[in-house]
């Protein structure tokens, strides 16, 4: 019962992420690449209710000024925070076109919720748009590399003998092989240019080719364990089917591997595009991806200097957790 | 497990006899001609540790390519006359003087009498002899061999008496004498073997034996740790003293940490583990500044560096390529008009305000302020104006759509890609400041980040690219070095590489002019050639000239003559003559 | 006798083809060595090409992969272009090094991780567990790297561990226990990386196969029989729910040589991660070929350990045995 509490809290928090999400172009003060170049790495602007007239309902920002250690508030004017503004415009699901979002302030005064970037753009907006890209990108390049390791994985394991040795010859080749030196390969194959939409299919690609080989042991493991285990011999000696042994005894046990990797893959498989992009291959600038504003993180100085652009991290950190508690709730 | 087996024997067991502390500088002999530098005396004893963002390949003067690996060689080898890197200015090295004929072809050096290399063997002309004899070597393939053949026809070399030797040149070549830094001399009693044997080319690896690397350097190998650090130790037969005859260098070591990346040189500085940073980025300098107090540095911006970043557009002949979408493309390349307004477009402040922190130079010509004996100070600086870019694409018969993209004549929509190394954090941000301030005249850019090495492929074999943000020089001040950068047929013309005949009368101009330039021996003439040169460049702008970074440095503040420069070698050029202040107590280590 | 040969075939055969494969991936990416030298005005391109000529990299693929052949039969692996130097002596110093790093963390891992994954499980539920659990979920889904540059962040800031390399400056001075202990320390930064992004696996797995054969119906009858807990745990649950377990422990082998590159990088751990990563940026083949080799035949013990993990685990497991044909 409280399990199943657990569950509805979770898929109801996971769908309000995804929505945010998915509509990023309302909920985004901003446009992703609309760059600011008198604010770079201007820290989260900070939201107030009394001015110099009081309190207020409703909140207002003050505008930032550079000075010589950083940036300091203009508190000559207050800008209200209004909701339901038009700005730049943009589409949900590329078709409903709108220029109306969620908050904003009259210029020049910026609501930067979540600080500015090393171009003075909007941190927040990013995060929103990134996380179109990357979440797809992450969970469907996990879908993928589950689905091939389960079934490589089961095939060797129930079928054993030469296919088995076959099947886990060519894990280890892929377990092996200079994957680096690869995408140098590939990149070089490729286009110049390679579109948004190209380059979504060949993060999911590349990365299924990749990882597919680890979880599909690990699940060979599992069947082998499974298929000579005592009840299963039983059932066998009963006169039960292959595909029934496999429904009812063997695939049951794989699934506790499979949603413990897909909890460790989703977060790496995002973070992982940050690698791609050193090879041009990843989600280019100026268009946003998780992985792309993880790899600033990258500069020592840039990750002990500004706090606020660890929150591609976090994000990531929270959907992960939110997706393995609820592979966990499932489970049990 | 045997392995582990021996790694723990590895981990446990004493190197103790590798320890000795550091030989004392040997008493001056009577008959040796030293020479005496300049600065301030400093005391004896202490190591200095510097943080390399990789270990040196080779200790091989004559094959290794790199520069970190060049890092370590300067320390270890002297050149017969040398570039003090504060003042540019030649300096007697290990010839004590030297002439130049009137036609300015022969070069006659007099050689120091009485110094001994670091196995404290003499030194004398038949070393010199050898040396070039190595460098010239077709078999031996020296880097440096390139620097010495002018026209396809190399210098003779002459043994006058054991203590004088003469280059002979083809042709007058304009300060010749440059030249000489950059050639170490080596020990023909330790390499004429190997050299003989035809094994040259493989002496002298990372972990020769200490004893078998000699040079005339201010410092010599102890130890090598492979992956981890080399250490030098003074050379006590080093023939520089100070102001008041004492032997250098004053440092016992040298240490060399191989750290990894330059945000770990700037981790293991700020920990304290390493003394002197060689070159910062300005977001680490502005790291550093914050805690400089704290850590008690002395950080120093030298002002504009040699390095010159500039766009590129692909003018290369691509016949015979199958790149017909790029040779379509350089009808806009090629068409002078569209390569200005590019340039008025581009935001050179604030690239110098988001790349640089500030610390940074705009340029709009090959040679920056830093450069102050070559710079042509009256090239024009226009400001941005995108107002102007609109311009001159009008006047070139490019239009604009009713969502402003920009079209051609044709009506073909102005869209290329613009590659760049992905391993370079600053030209990375310029692609993308320049993709939006391009955006704001119509023009679609596609930022292709590029692992280097996949980069320079593409921009000097296949020339399968459209725009490429690149940087160069950063070497000497003089322009012969760049000569090949200028020349039509030169292998580094990067818009148009190995042109057979100059495509254009402003490049036939060039050709002229830098040939004149090389041959000319008075400076305020080559100065007027290269102006000239210059003020072509910046009116054709084959390059687009971006930003120069500033030279940042740091260093522990109890370090003395610091005097960081802004040739290569920023800070360890005069490694002779560093000291540590509190020598006595950091010497105990 | 006759799956040893047939597991020794396999082994054979599959390093030929990792290096075919590699020799592909190298002829495949743009560039070489000496492009670096390409960018300096002052070099020719006719001194590039000599050489390159030098070291065989104007021949076609097929000779080259001959004399490369030829060079691993008589014991070498080929040579360093950069290093100017054989391959396999450069190698093995690092790998050493590489070699204490990784087995210091797998081992401290696997003995963090094992009880706490079964600790875990029998409290499965409980509110132990629930903390357990969520700091672990916490820790599977932060990224590595992120890991590996806050705990240098603190290193640096805190100054309590050494931040980077093996041993310290007046290593040489100590005397032998100083010695050790000063590689310890200096271990200290880079284990915790590896243990702290390691870990959470390990228990994950853990926990969730024991937690599934505890639910399994003949424990529960086990239990209703009266066999105490900790007999039920050692002697009827853990060999059952062993399997994930002994896969992912041949995985830890097998990534004894390869796991820890990224780890190595960024502390400047002097092993084999830097060497390789530098030369494929670099496009020296022969040291990324044989880096590769390398850990291949790790890989390969670690594997093969892993399956005869797995059948003295459950006797029943035996190739070729039980068969669905």
């Amino acid at each position: 019962m409280r399990n199943k509490r657990r569950i509805r809290y979770l898929l109801v928090a996971l769908a309000v992420s995804h929505l945010v999400v998915v509509f990023a172009g309302f909920i985004a003060p901003c446009d992703a690449k609309q760059q600011d170049r008198s604010l770079p790495y201007a820290p989260p602007t900070r939201m107030h209710f009394v001015g110099a007239s009081g309190f207020h309902f409703r909140p207002f920002v003050f505008a930032s000024l550079a000075d010589a250690d950083g940036y300091r508030e203009d508190r000559t004017r207050e800008y209200p925070v209004h909701f339901f503004v038009k700005g730049s415009s943009y589409a949900v699901f590329g078709m409903i076109k709108s220029d109306v979002h969620l908050f904003g302030v009259d210029a020049p005064a910026r609501f930067m919720l979540l600080g500015a970037d090393a171009f003075g753009r909007d941190e927040f907006s990013r995060l929103l748009w990134g996380g179109q890209i990357s979440l797809a990108a992450g969970l469907l390049a996990t879908l993928i590399t589950l689905t091939t390791a389960a079934v490589i994985g089961t095939v060797s394991g129930f079928h054993g003998g030469w296919v088995d040795e076959a099947l886990m010859g060519v894990s280890e080749l892929f377990l092996s092989l200079p994957w680096l030196y690869f995408l140098l390969g590939v990149r070089a194959f490729l286009p110049l240019h390679v579109s948004p939409t190209g380059t979504f299919f060949l993060l999911i690609g590349v990365i299924g080719l990749i990882g597919w080989a680890r979880p599909a042991r690990l699940v060979r493991g599992v069947v082998l364990s499974a298929r000579n285990r005592n009840y299963v011999s039983a059932a066998r000696g009963f006169g039960a089917s292959d595909l029934y042994l496999l429904r009812t005894h063997i695939l049951p046990a794989t699934f506790s591997v499979l949603l413990t990797q897909a909890a460790m893959l989703v977060p790496l498989y995002v973070a992982a595009e940050a690698t791609l992009s050193f090879f041009g291959l990843g989600v280019s600038e100026p268009v946003p991806s998780w992985g792309n504003m993880l790899a600033a993180l990258q500069h020592y100085s840039v990750l002990v200097s500004y706090d606020w652009l660890l929150a591609p991290a976090a994000a990531l950190v929270v959907t992960s957790v939110m997706y393995g508690m609820l592979a966990d709730a499932l489970d049990s | 497990m045997k392995a582990l087996v021996r790694l723990a024997l590895v981990v446990c067991l004493c190197v103790a006899n590798l320890v000795a502390s550091a030989p004392a500088p040997a008493p001056l002999n009577q008959g040796e001609e030293l020479a005496r530098v300049e600065g301030s005396t400093g005391r004896y004893g202490g190591h200095l540790v510097v943080g390399q963002r990789s270990e040196p390949k080779t200790l091989n003067p004559a094959t290794a390519t790199d520069a970190i690996s060049h890092e370590v060689i300067g320390r270890l080898h002297s050149d017969l006359i040398e570039i003090n890197r504060a003042t540019q200015k030649t300096e007697p090295g290990l010839a004590k003087s030297w002439k130049t004929s009137p036609d300015g072809r022969t070069f006659t050096l007099k050689l120091r009498k009485g110094i001994r290399f670091s196995d404290g063997q003499p030194f004398d002309a038949d070393d010199v002899i050898f040396s070039f004899t190595v460098y010239l070597d077709e078999a031996i393939n020296s880097p440096q061999r390139d620097l010495l053949i002018i026209d396809d026809k190399a210098p003779t070399i002459k043994k006058l008496d054991p203590y004088t030797v003469q280059f002979s040149l083809p042709h007058p070549y304009a300060a010749a004498e440059r030249l000489f830094d950059g050639f170490p001399i080596l020990p023909r009693h330790i390499l004429e073997k190997s050299y003989r044997d035809g094994k040259f080319v493989q002496a002298w690896p990372v972990n020769t034996p200490p004893a078998e690397l000699v040079g005339l350097g201010p410092f010599r190998v102890k130890q090598y740790w492979p992956g981890q650090r080399i250490v030098l130790e003074r050379n006590p037969y080093y023939w520089k003293t100070d102001h008041d005859n004492r032997r250098l260098p004053y440092l016992d070591e040298l240490v060399f940490l191989f750290v990894g990346s330059e945000d770990a040189q700037v981790m293991r500085f700020e920990a304290g583990e390493t003394d002197l940073i060689n070159r910062l980025s300005s977001e680490n300098y502005a790291l550093l500044s914050k805690e400089q107090l704290q850590h008690r540095s002395q950080l120093s911006d030298l002002g504009p560096s040699l390095e010159y970043n500039f766009l590129v557009f692909n003018q290369n002949d691509l016949s015979g390529k199958k790149l017909e979408q790029i040779s379509r493309k350089q009808a806009w390349f090629q068409d002078l008009k569209f390569r200005q307004a590019v340039s008025a477009a581009v935001d050179r402040d604030s690239i110098v305000k988001l790349v640089y922190g500030t610390r940074g130079t705009p340029l709009w010509g090959n040679v920056g302020p830093g450069n102050k004996a070559w710079v042509n100070a009256s090239l024009p600086h226009p400001q941005r104006s995108v107002e102007t870019a609109r311009q001159l694409l009008k006047s070139a018969s490019f239009t604009w759509d009713a969502s402003g993209q920009l079209l051609d004549r044709t009506g073909q929509v102005v869209e290329f890609s613009l590659v760049t190394s992905s391993s370079n954090a600053q030209r990375m941000k310029m692609a993308t400041l320049l993709q939006d301030d391009l955006s704001q005249i119509g023009m679609k850019v596609n930022v292709v980040p590029l692992d280097f090495r996949a980069l320079i492929d593409r921009v000097f074999q296949s020339f399968d690219y459209e725009a490429a943000i690149m940087g160069l020089g950063g070497g000497d001040a003089d322009p012969n070095p760049e000569m090949n950068v200028w020349l039509s047929n030169g292998s580094s013309h990067l818009w148009h590489l190995n042109e057979a005949q100059p495509a254009t009368t402003w490049e036939r101009e060039i050709d002229q002019l830098m040939n004149e330039q090389m041959v000319t021996l008075d400076y305020h003439k080559r100065k007027k050639l290269y102006d000239r040169v210059q003020q072509i460049v910046s009116e054709q702008v084959p390059f687009i000239f971006l930003a120069t970074p500033n030279i940042l440095t740091g260093a522990k503040s109890e370090i003395g003559n610091f005097q960081p420069a802004l040739l290569d070698h920023y800070t360890l050029w005069n490694a002779d003559q560093l000291f540590l202040r509190n020598a006595e107590s950091a010497g105990a280590r | 006798m006759k799956y040893l040969a047939r597991r020794a075939i396999r082994a054979f055969a599959l390093l030929i083809a990792v290096s075919v494969l590699c020799f592909l991936f190298t002829e495949m990416a743009p560039g070489s060595f000496f492009d670096e030298m390409r960018l300096n005005p002052q070099i020719s391109p006719e001194t590039i090409s000599n050489l390159r000529s030098r070291y065989g990299l104007d021949q076609p693929l097929v000779e080259r992969y001959g004399h490369w052949l030829l060079a691993v039969a008589h014991g070498d692996l080929g040579y360093s272009i950069a290093y100017n130097a054989p391959v396999a002596p450069l190698l093995w110093t690092r790998a050493l090094n590489t070699l204490l790093l990784t087995t210091t963390a797998m081992v401290l891992t696997w003995l963090i991780g094992v009880p706490l994954g079964v600790w875990t499980a029998t409290w499965r539920g409980k509110w132990l567990d629930r903390i357990v659990e969520t700091g672990n979920s916490l820790l599977i889904s932060i990224p590595e790297i992120v890991i590996a540059l806050g705990l240098l962040a603190w290193a640096v800031r805190s100054r309590a561990v050494p931040i980077g390399g093996m041993i310290s400056l007046s290593h040489d001075d100590l005397s032998g226990w100083g010695k050790l202990r000063d590689v310890l320390q200096h271990l200290l930064l880079p284990t915790a990386i590896l243990v702290l992004a390691g870990v959470s696996i390990v228990v994950r797995h853990v926990r969730a196969s024991v937690g599934e054969v505890l639910d399994a119906p003949f424990v529960r009858a086990g239990r209703g029989l009266g066999i105490g807990q900790v007999r039920l745990l050692f002697r009827h649950v853990l060999p059952v729910a062993a399997s994930p377990g002994i896969t992912l422990f041949g995985f830890s082998i097998a990534s004894l040589l390869s796991g820890s590159l990224l780890v190595e990088v960024t502390t400047g751990w002097p092993g084999l991660g830097p060497l390789l990563l530098e030369a494929t940026f670099a496009r020296d083949l022969y040291l990324v070929i044989g880096g590769i080799i390398f850990s291949a035949v790790f890989l390969l013990a670690g594997n093969f350990i892993a399956d005869l993990l797995l059948m003295a685990s459950d006797p029943r497991i035996r190739t070729g045995g039980v068969n669905a044909e």
